[in-house]
């Protein structure tokens, strides 16, 4: 036999629970804190949403001029009658760029990571950390005018190389040379420059995988590579896949570097390896200023869509990333 | 007085190769018995653990017992040499496995530890993985092909006494178990790999008195197959368990020894030595 209660408020249980007023009472510095932290942190939406605002309302009467043909045309001609202007090429290569960077960087991303989390030796990862945490902070400038003169001479050769024997993969086609100032290698410097970002999260992820778990692994008999396989990377991909979208937020808006080496003009298509190309903020960058005011309209809704692009990235990383720090509890 | 080692040895070089080659090794046959002998342990060069010499005979259960510091996990995890995976831990003196020395030329850590399995104090089954990919984790790890798995797991999970309360649910997670059925799972993972040993570090500590019992039937049923070292620090366990049993003591700044080995009923019954009496009724620790 069953009792059965009827376990709402008031029901058969008889009792109402009694209203529980939160402490309320903070003393005064406590009350002035609260509302600093406060009005710091809607400072910050409040600057997001006035940003965003401000670019669409001084872009939108360019849109109003191009319409959606802004997504659909490349170009750049605001002056005269007859203006014709839009971001797809941009918005290509822009894509095509943060692709190549994310495909060289996140490998070797991981494997600093994995590196400096499980394999250096504890005498000398203090100073390795830093050391990447530190390439972070080096200014997109340097990287730029480093891959102009040092990087690029350098992967031309590559560059050749795919052109001629992995001809068959469109991407690796090229139809004119020359083989410098391509997506390619802007693709490459921005690569180089997430690695420092996405390593630093994956080796913070990484290194909160239970000591529990690890030791259980190699007291079956698992390797140190087979440990890190089923124990580590395991609990770290949530983290591991917040990062790479942060890496790749931070690939679709990098501009100067990939303005140095980019070779501009309006073409598009899937021949990465060859000179030229654009992306939206170099398209930004090197039109600013010119085209009068229908020209200034065009590129703050230019700037509008990749505020957009990065934005949505960057909100989905971070709940995934977020994620998988609340799945760090689960410790088992 | 008995003077200790200050200068500790050169570190044990760690086993990285990760190639897990059979290389080396004879281990065969059933349960195995270990000698310890003169096992000394530094953490960061502070001698923690001195002369331990202890034998522990095939197919019976020793337990380790002691207070709190003295160094009894310390020597659990130097037995299949989960002490060297902490930094800067360190050791001297030597320990066999049917005679074969696990820390000779040529030996390496993860065969030894295939052969000598370890239960932990907390529970720790892989969550990620169901029931029975944790049974068969170690298997995975040595390559070894298990002939049937299903009977494997079914054989592994009975012997550690889980199988009918998971019979019916074996893809479900792990993680998904109560705390005392990831114990025994985690059991059950260590005996699927078939060792000659099992090593328990205080595995029913973070357990209610139920699963407690439990896990001392299985200790009581896998002995005949297995030899089991275990530490606890619970005296009724050690006796209704073990049948040697070894106490350690570690004296006011001096480093953690045996102070007295024998049968369980010797121990607790008769001891020769006043403090192992004092400890095993409960007059100080």
């Amino acid at each position: 036999m069953t009792i059965e209660f009827d376990m709402r408020p008031g029901g058969s249980v008889g009792v109402t629970p009694s209203p529980i007023t939160p402490n309320r009472d903070y003393s005064m510095p406590d009350r002035i804190y609260r509302r600093g932290v406060q009005i710091a942190g809607l400072g910050v939406l409040v600057l997001l949403a006035a940003i965003g605002f401000f670019l669409i309302n001084k872009g939108f009467p360019a849109f109003r001029v191009a319409g959606l043909s802004f997504f659909t045309h490349s170009g750049f001609n605001t002056l005269g009658h007859n203006p014709t202007f839009g971001v797809f090429a941009s918005l290509v290569g822009t894509v095509e760029v943060a692709m190549v960077a994310m495909i060289v960087g996140t490998p070797v991303a991981i494997a600093t990571a994995i590196f400096l989390s499980e394999y250096v030796p504890r005498r000398s990862r203090r100073s390795l950390i830093a050391l990447v945490d530190l390439a972070a902070a080096i200014p997109s400038i340097i990287f730029g005018l480093w891959a102009i003169f040092e990087l690029q001479p350098n992967v031309v050769g590559l560059s050749t190389w795919l052109s001629r024997h992995l001809a068959f993969v469109p991407f690796f086609k090229v139809t004119s040379p020359p083989l410098n100032a391509s997506i390619f290698i802007a693709g490459l410097v921005v690569g180089i420059m997430i690695v420092p970002i996405v390593a630093s999260i994956c080796r913070e992820v990484f290194s909160l995988a239970p000591p529990g778990e690890r030791e259980a692994a190699l007291a079956l008999g698992a390797s140190r590579w087979q440990m890190i396989r089923t124990v580590v990377i395991p609990f770290g991909r949530g983290g591991m896949i917040g990062a790479v979208m942060l890496g790749l937020g931070r690939a679709l808006e990098e501009t100067i570097a990939v303005t140095i080496i980019l070779g501009g003009g309006f073409l598009y298509g899937p021949h990465i390896l060859q000179h030229g190309g654009t992306t939206v903020s170099q398209f930004i960058v090197v039109n600013f200023g010119a085209g009068g005011k229908l020209g200034t309209q065009a590129l703050l809704l230019a700037g509008f869509t990749l505020f957009v692009i990065t934005l949505v990235i960057n909100l989905a990383a971070s709940s995934i990333v977020n994620r998988s720090r609340s799945g760090a509890g689960v410790d088992l | 007085m008995t003077t200790y080692a200050t200068t500790p040895p050169p570190p044990v070089p760690e086993d990285v190769s990760g190639l897990g080659h059979n290389r080396g090794t004879d281990f065969s046959g059933e349960a195995g018995q270990i000698d310890a002998d003169g096992v000394h342990a530094w953490f960061s060069g502070r001698l923690v653990l001195a002369g331990v010499t202890l034998t522990m005979e095939k197919s019976k259960v020793t337990a380790l017992i002691g207070p709190s510091g003295c160094g009894k996990s310390t020597f659990l995890r130097i037995l299949n040499r989960m002490h060297e995976v902490v930094p800067g831990a360190q050791l001297a003196g030597s320990v066999r496995l049917d005679g074969l020395d696990i820390y000779g030329p040529g030996q390496r850590a993860m065969e030894t530890r295939r052969h000598i399995g370890m239960v932990f104090q907390k529970p720790n089954p892989f969550p990620a993985m169901t029931i029975a990919e944790n049974v068969l984790a170690g298997l995975r790890f040595s390559r070894v092909s298990a002939g049937d798995k299903g009977d494997l797991v079914e054989a592994s999970l009975t012997k550690a006494g889980l199988w009918k309360e998971v019979k019916d649910r074996l893809g479900e997670l792990g993680g998904a178990l109560s705390g005392g059925q990831q114990q025994r799972l985690c059991i059950a993972r260590a005996l699927a790999v078939k060792p000659r040993v099992l090593l328990m570090d205080e595995p029913c500590s973070a357990l209610d008195p139920t699963s407690t019992l439990r896990i001392e039937e299985t200790i009581k049923d896998i002995a005949d197959e297995v030899t089991v070292v275990i530490v606890t620090h619970n005296m009724q366990q050690a006796q209704r368990v073990s049948d040697y049993c070894a106490f350690f003591l570690a004296e006011e700044n001096l480093p953690g020894r045996v102070i007295e080995a024998g049968r369980t009923e010797t121990i607790f019954g008769n001891p020769t030595d006043q403090r192992t009496f004092d400890y095993v009724n409960g007059q100080f620790g």
